[in-house]
């Protein structure tokens, strides 16, 4: 855990002693990055609060575990589309959860489905088109629950 | 007396197993001597979950612990009078010492002893998770920034060659090194247009700029474990060259 972070920064003291003034661009780029992460993942911080004070691995279990067909599928879903910010601020919020018991296969559909945006459908319509928006993001969910049943089987019998 | 724990490594040090049926081993540790014997779970298609607990009940052990332990594996547990603690993680030696004060109680499953779970503890839980995932998410946002700085559009760019199966393959490829808001890949797809890019490769761009990543990789095997994050990430990358296809003959198709 440590190693990578040891690894990172020496790696960072290598380039300041090739390329100083770009090292410290990097360095400042990474800490505007860390700044616009800190609310996500305040959101994810409290969340994880409210999961690990209320919510009990039974009940992940029941409505996200292994066999809750339809209904575990339109929740990682729509948890996944409505997540914002970078994925990294959710791993802590998503540790959490496979702790509690969440199938792979709704963390990995929850995952996946971050690609569709629809809030961002007016950016990409005026880029590529509505047919292409459309197909795309049809396309992308199918890809989703394809990703999700991949994880599946690739588990299955590990539990 | 012998208690079980779920372990990601076969010494008192490794970290307790998330998962029962996903752990590498079975910790089983006499917690007045703190002797302890590691078995390997075998992953043989039959449900290492089931043979923990086969293995649990054959020693004798009084209790079973893991981050979680589902139902249908819990039950014989509790049949054969052996306790079941979920929702553990830290090191297997700092677990057994908290087992061995009476402070697992809160976790003890099934239990009519149970105690309501309070505020600070959970606050501390939640506190110890965010501490165990944000070393490795500092060490991912700086290698960010360093191939944000050091790595030129430019020179990035340069890589297509106007073959569309290769095209699309580095634009996935370019979709899964880059990181940040999705409007960025539609800004950066429409640049690709502009310099006659495919469109397959645009698509692929844009696919795997939100499914697929590389450099965030550390922080998701940290949270996830290797195989979920690599086997995710892997087919993710391949379904995008295939969505990409996909996605512009329709489009071409319909127009």
């Amino acid at each position: 855990m440590w190693a990578f972070l040891v690894g990172v920064f020496t790696l960072y003291g290598i380039l300041f002693s090739i390329s100083p003034d770009r090292t410290l661009k990097a360095f400042v780029t990474s800490l505007h990055i860390m700044l616009q992460i800190l609310f996500p993942l305040s959101i994810a911080f409290v969340v994880l609060i409210f999961l690990n004070h209320f919510v009990k691995s039974e009940q992940i279990s029941r409505l996200l575990g292994r066999r809750t067909g339809l209904r575990g599928i339109a929740l990682s879903c729509v948890g996944g589309i409505l997540s914002m910010g970078p994925i990294y601020a959710w791993y802590p919020l998503l540790k959490g959860f496979r702790e509690k018991g969440i199938s792979d296969f709704y963390l990995a559909n929850f995952l996946s489905s971050r690609a569709i945006k629809p809030f961002l459908f007016p950016v990409m319509v005026f880029y590529f088109g509505w047919a292409f928006t459309l197909i795309l993001n049809i396309l992308m969910l199918a890809e989703s629950l394809l990703i999700a049943k991949i994880i599946s089987l690739a588990n299955e019998g590990r539990q | 007396m012998k208690i079980a724990m779920a372990a990601n490594g076969s010494e008192l040090d490794a970290e307790v197993g998330h998962r029962l049926g996903f752990s590498s081993y079975l910790l089983l540790i006499d917690v007045d001597t703190m002797d302890f014997e590691a078995i390997p779970l075998a992953f043989d298609g039959t449900g290492a979950g089931i043979g923990a607990v086969a293995i649990a009940i054959e020693k004798n052990a009084k209790a079973i612990l893991a981050g979680y332990i589902p139902p249908h594996v819990s039950s014989p547990l509790l049949e054969h009078d052996i306790e079941v603690f979920t929702s553990i993680s830290g090191k297997v030696r700092d677990v057994v010492e908290a087992y061995k004060r009476g402070d697992l109680e809160s976790y003890k499953y099934g239990s009519k002893t149970m105690k309501k779970t309070t505020l600070l503890h959970s606050l501390n839980r939640t506190i110890r998770q965010f501490a165990s995932i944000l070393p490795v998410l500092i060490g991912v946002v700086l290698l960010i920034g360093l191939f944000q700085t050091f790595v030129s559009k430019e020179i990035l760019f340069s890589l297509f060659s106007g073959k569309p199966f290769s095209d699309t393959s580095i634009g996935a490829f370019l979709g899964s090194i880059f990181a940040g808001n999705p409007i960025n890949s539609y800004v950066l797809g429409n640049v690709l247009l502009e310099l006659r890019v495919s469109l397959y490769a645009v698509t692929a761009v844009i696919v795997t700029w939100v499914t697929v990543g590389i450099i965030q990789l550390p922080a998701e095997i940290s949270a996830l474990g290797w195989r979920f994050a690599l086997l995710r990430n892997l087919a993710a990358f391949i379904l995008a060259i295939p969505v990409s296809f996909l996605t512009v003959s329709i489009l071409r198709v319909l127009t």
